[in-house]
């Protein structure tokens, strides 16, 4: 099923700043930690990111104790639902630096373990900034809730599925799953946000 | 009635339009697939078919998109009441069609994602069964993003029924699908795989579709299908409105129709008012079906290559002929060998990478089907599938992502009667060899005879002259002194002919020394005689200095740009960078060791093993070096990545120092087996602490990631090794994790098992049963050093 009323958000790449302090845990290194390497490699991924996003806002029912009913799923989590009271609506989101990042961690798997895991963490940081640039957007409007991702707390990660599909996220954004409901790209990130009423 | 292949050869003809807005307006709930509908309500399927029939289209399109095995288990009854709405929608009018539609699985194929490419066609095939029988008149497999997945579906409707198959790829505004392919290198495989109409659906408005349209006129021979969206869709006040209407929906349709697309319809956001527009305003188009494109062009999941003047290098190195590193590297399963010359090949400029893996001691069909797809997942450069073993080739081509360039046929019987089914089933370029069971003629004439012969023969089995590039074979000079005169009038004789031409460069100066002042010369000889490609090695610089010498030279690089970048480039000259000097070389390696820069020490360990004794190199200054970061990093005065750089460094000197060391002399007896354990497919960890070990010089068997532990203790005990390494990032792995300890407790009890990973500690490991917990990749070094000096 093609839903439509799915709405896509990009960036331009040199747009996002990757947030420091990420990056720094991400590489395991101090906050003002320099190095050629992570500039080259940053420089590098830079060239293959194209940064997407796709949502909607739903209404939400919690009406049943830690039951999040989005409509189209029911989430069972005590987390969650209490992340949720008081909201009414909920943004639903996943974004993603697309597949061409997967390509390159590939290639760099086989020539350099030191970039790498550069490009790796530097690519993780970049996701994370991409998804708190999205949301700002979406706050921008409304007064919400801090992103709460399937896996977090009590939440299994088997919410992606349904959630994915709902976002008619393969087709939009090449977002699929496999059967640990691990996504490819693996730079991608799914998260749900209550709109506080 | 008139087949849909004959019709489209005739007129104009239309798809219907959008689905889901309009059944959701009819009531469907969110979240519930439409295809349900087939079953529960098939009158309002009826309906909705009925109002496009109406509104003038001749194909509609059934409400399958979503249906497939693994979603569905009543699929088959799914796609039978779909098939049945649209029939009865139909019910025999005049040039009125059923499609059977097919829409994408929702998951990613193997090498990046985890879906098996047969297992992909397997899935299709199912629903192509199920439809088969149904009464379809045609299967449209639609919103493709992805060029593999594309290909599975396209080989289970051709290997499943006999119906017309069409397909249309979703384009994003760069013109490309998500996973990177442009329409021509979709154009090239699937008018391989012998589609009867191909183009475009969904995603984007027709207005951008227009900006894509002429890559489809450029490069397509076969009819081009264009399903656009109403536009994007936004969301307004909780509805979704498209922001383009059916009037200017249509006006942009008769600017698409009069760049080349020859069958109409739309997508998501369209309804059977834009499609009647559409009707009313192209229909008396003059219509003009695409023409013949004489273009010779093969794929990868990217992009095409070519085959035109412009000439063509092919990396020559992925070819155990002559290569004992990788003949030993084959032999041992080692991928990374074979990946690591393959990106180096796309780094030096070639544009297609042969690919043999031909060795009596291995099986070639497995070995060529893993190296393609572990090549594919690194480089995006089309291949060339070489290989004289008919059944790997079937295979090859058949798992390919793209259209290939095979190498080869040659003018035998036994040759051209199985090769040609193959390419003719999976479509690809071919390499034909000027040889016949007589051998090789001595003369251009003859060559170029066989051919004619092998082109005739092609067309036989619907392969285009376009498809086949001739080899009118190089040998030697040093023992057929006429084999350059012969060849490059053979060249001449056959690119007369209308065929494009090859040669494997390298083998005219076989048994010569300083062989590529005479390769290079001979190859700038064939290209002015015509040659169009060269299987070649791309590292010899000799080589390339030819060949961007001739294209500045025939107005084939514009403004010379392409040779001033390749001339400027340090790495193309022959200056000696400063790092070589060799007075510096002692204090340099150390430098560049512990700063991690890998050429400077490279260059360094060269300087320093003219006036050193190998093992010095070693133990006087790449350990100490090591050690240096090493100890830097446990008093967390260095970074991670800083140890890696260091360690990369470390490793590209040691194998600069290994090429000196007589094989005496080679320490193999400090060895380690590393694994990610069963079930766990993390490796980042293992990987760090692989890099390291080698920098140490320790011999490193890498099993991977998921390893079962049969296959760690038969790798420790086959090597004689009493060290393993186990590493798992998932505390679902850890039971795994200790298994295999077990295993390898019970198999030799002089096994010591090492063990480290995000979910373990030294509690975990005691209780598991490991000889050692490693905290981190250093930390494991220094155990497996003792281990070994305590021996």
């Amino acid at each position: 099923m093609k839903y439509n009323d799915v709405t896509i958000l990009t960036a331009n790449t040199r747009d996002i700043i990757i947030n420091k302090n990420e990056l720094a845990a991400r590489l395991k290194v101090s906050r003002n930690f320099e190095n050629d390497l992570v500039t080259l490699c940053t420089d590098r991924l830079m060239d293959v990111i194209t940064y997407k996003c796709a949502y909607i806002k739903t209404s939400i029912d919690l009406s049943q104790i830690n039951q999040c009913d989005f409509g189209f799923m029911d989430v069972v989590s005590r987390n969650l639902y209490q992340n949720l009271l008081g909201c009414h609506q909920a943004f639903v989101m996943a974004v993603t630096t697309g597949i061409g990042v997967d390509r390159l961690l590939a290639k760099l798997n086989v020539t350099s373990q030191a970039e790498h895991f550069i490009t790796d963490a530097v690519s993780s940081a970049a996701v994370e900034s991409f998804c708190d640039y999205a949301s700002n957007i979406l706050q921008t409007e409304y007064n919400c809730r801090p992103r709460f991702s399937p896996g977090y707390g009590d939440v299994s990660l088997k919410t992606q599925k349904p959630l994915l599909d709902r976002l008619n996220a393969s087709e939009l954004l090449g977002i699929t799953l496999n059967h640990s409901y691990l996504m490819t790209p693996v730079k991608s990130i799914t998260a749900i946000m209550g709109v506080q009423s | 009635m008139k087949k849909i292949t004959d019709l489209i050869k005739e007129k104009r003809v239309y798809f219907d339009g959008g689905t889901g807005t309009i059944l959701q307006e009819m009531g469907l709930p969110a979240g519930q697939p439409p295809e349900l509908w087939n079953i529960t309500c098939p009158e309002k399927i009826i309906n909705l078919h009925r109002s496009y029939l109406n509104a003038g289209c001749n194909i509609i399109k059934t409400n399958t998109f979503g249906i497939n095995a693994d979603k569905f288990s009543n699929y088959e009854e799914l796609i039978r009441a779909g098939i049945d709405c649209a029939k009865k929608a139909v019910d025999n009018q005049y040039e009125k069609y059923v499609a059977f539609d097919m829409g994408p699985t929702g998951k990613l194929l193997e090498p990046l994602g985890e879906l098996k490419f047969e297992d992909a066609v397997d899935l299709f095939a199912k629903n192509v069964r199920a439809a088969a029988d149904c009464g379809a008149d045609l299967v449209l497999i639609e919103t493709m993003n992805d060029s593999y997945e594309t290909k599975a579906a396209v080989l289970a409707v051709k290997e499943n029924c006999n119906l017309p198959v069409f397909v249309t790829n979703v384009y994003d505004a760069s013109g490309k699908l998500m996973t990177g392919a442009d329409p021509a290198a979709m154009i090239a495989m699937l008018e391989g795989l012998g589609v009867d109409a191909l183009g475009m659906n969904c995603s984007l408005g027709p207005d951008i579709m227009l900006g894509i349209i002429g890559e489809f006129q450029k490069y397509s021979s076969t009819p081009v299908i264009v399903n656009p969206n109403a536009g994007l869709p936004e969301v307004i006040d909780g509805k979704t409105v498209y922001n383009i209407g059916s009037e200017d929906f249509s006006d942009y349709m008769i600017q698409l129709a009069q760049n080349g697309a020859s069958i109409l319809g739309g997508c998501c956001g369209t309804t059977p008012e834009f499609i009647q527009k559409t009707i009313k305003k192209t229909q008396d188009l003059p219509y003009v079906l695409p023409s013949e494109k004489d273009l010779t062009m093969v794929s990868s999941y990217t992009h095409s290559v070519i085959v035109e003047n412009d000439p063509i290098l092919i990396g020559e190195r992925i070819n155990p002929t002559g290569k004992p590193k990788l003949k030993e590297a084959l032999k041992t399963n080692n991928l990374n060998y074979v990946l690591n010359e393959a990106i180096k090949q796309s780094e030096a400029g070639v544009h297609i990478l042969d690919v043999n893996v031909g060795l009596p001691e291995i099986n070639e069909t497995e070995m060529m089907i893993k190296c393609i797809s572990a090549i594919q997942a690194v480089s995006d450069l089309p291949l060339q599938i070489d290989t004289t073993n008919f059944e790997t080739l079937e295979k090859a081509m058949r798992m390919y992502n793209g259209k290939p360039l095979v190498n080869s046929v040659n003018g035998t019987e036994d040759s051209m009667n199985h090769v040609l089914p193959i390419v003719q089933r999976y479509g690809g370029s071919l390499i034909a060899l000027t040889i016949d069971e007589k051998g090789i003629p001595d003369n251009a004439k003859d060559r170029a005879k066989i051919a004619a012969k092998i082109m005739k023969r092609a067309a036989d089995f619907g392969i285009r002259k376009k498809e086949i590039i001739v080899d009118p074979l190089a040998l030697t000079i040093s023992s057929n002194p006429e084999s350059a005169i012969v060849t490059l009038e053979s060249v001449k004789l056959i690119r007369q002919m209308g065929l494009k031409t090859s040669l494997g460069i390298s083998n005219i100066s076989f048994g010569l020394p300083q062989r590529e002042i005479v390769t290079s010369t001979f190859y700038a000889n064939a290209l002015q005689s015509g040659l169009n490609c060269a299987i070649m090695n791309p590292f010899s610089a000799a080589m390339m200095n030819t060949y961007y010498a001739y294209r500045a030279l025939n107005m084939l690089d514009n403004g010379c740009v392409d040779y001033i970048n390749y001339a400027s480039n340090d790495k193309n000259n022959h200056h000696t960078p400063s790092a070589e000097k060799p007075s510096e070389g002692s204090q340099n390696l150390h430098t560049g060791i512990v700063k991690g820069l890998k050429e400077s020490a490279v260059a360094c360990t060269k300087a320093l093993l003219k006036t050193t004794e190998p093992l010095d190199v070693i133990n006087n200054h790449i350990i100490p070096a090591l050690n240096e970061i090493g100890t830097a990093f446990e008093q967390k005065k260095a970074y991670l990545p800083q140890l890696l750089m260091s360690a990369e460094a470390a490793s590209a000197s040691f194998e600069e120092v290994k090429k000196k060391i007589s094989v005496e002399q080679s320490d193999k007896s400090k060895s380690i087996v590393l694994a990610t354990v069963k079930g766990d497919i993390h490796d980042i960890g293992k990987n760090i602490v692989k890099v390291l070990m080698e920098s140490y010089g320790f011999t490193v068997y890498d099993l991977g990631r998921d390893v079962s532990p049969e296959k760690i203790a038969e790798c420790a005990v086959s090597n004689h090794c009493n060290l393993v390494g186990l590493s798992a990032l998932m505390t679902t792995t850890v039971p795994s994790m200790a298994e295999t300890i077990e295993l390898l407790n019970k198999t030799d009890k002089n096994i010591k098992v090492l063990v480290g990973g995000a979910v373990l500690n030294q509690e975990y490991a005691d209780m598991i049963g490991a000889d050692f917990y490693g905290a981190d990749a250093m930390d494991s070094v220094r155990y497996a050093e003792s281990f070994y000096q305590n021996q």
